[in-house]
């Protein structure tokens, strides 16, 4: 049972978990604003690549 | 750009990665975010890099990361940032990785991206709990993307 509780722990990145206690829930939402913003326009990016040259052996 | 204010209300990943295209750093983008822009339902809210090992380099990232008064990481305290890793998995650095790379265009900069079979094939050694959790994910898209 410890050992399971530990592999658990292992799993979570603490780190950010205290990153996100220490915010303001405004500031919580901006940060997950921002980086959704910034997944989508890569994705974007990604997509329009995968579009221009889709046998491209890059691109798996 | 980002500023060290901003460390406070958290990580602007597009920032920090047009920060390093601006400051002339030649990196590829690994980890989470790598697999993120590549369709992996997994989530992110940092940016891990594998920079090229010259001096010229080092020197413009270091002062890049000066520039967003990043400071070493502590388990216990993460900061979020860019993560810089001078190699990854099975000791791949920088010139090793640059063939598995997808380019792709960010905010009118070419943002190289570590490609999904090798972030997989990387991840199958890796003993962080983390990624073996995260394993049957990229696992699971590479062969969405395969049979298309």
């Amino acid at each position: 049972m410890v050992k399971e509780a530990k592999a658990k722990k292992e799993l979570v990145d603490k780190g950010l978990v205290a990153m996100f206690l220490r915010m303001s829930p405004e500031e919580r939402l901006r940060a997950n604003d921002n980086a959704i913003r910034t997944i989508l326009e890569l994705r974007n990016a990604y997509r329009q690549r995968k579009t221009k040259w889709p046998g491209s052996r890059r691109n798996t | 750009m980002p500023t060290g204010s901003e460390k406070q209300s958290g990580p602007d990943l597009g920032a920090i990665l047009e920060g390093l295209i601006e400051a002339g750093v030649e990196f590829i983008l690994v980890g989470g975010l790598a697999a993120v822009v590549q369709g992996a339902p997994v989530t992110t809210m940092d940016v891990d890099i594998v920079h090229k090992q010259s001096s010229e380099n080092i020197g413009k990232l270091l002062a890049f990361l000066k520039s967003i008064d990043a400071f070493h990481r502590r388990p216990d305290d993460k900061v979020i940032g860019p993560d810089v890793m001078a190699v990854i998995e099975k000791g791949k650095a920088y010139e090793n990785l640059i063939e598995h790379t997808v380019e792709i265009e960010f905010r009118g900069h070419t943002v190289r991206v570590l490609n999904l079979k090798t972030l997989v094939e990387l991840k199958r050694a890796s003993k962080d709990p983390r990624d073996r959790q995260r394993l049957p994910v990229l696992e699971e898209k590479l062969r969405q993307i395969e049979e298309e």
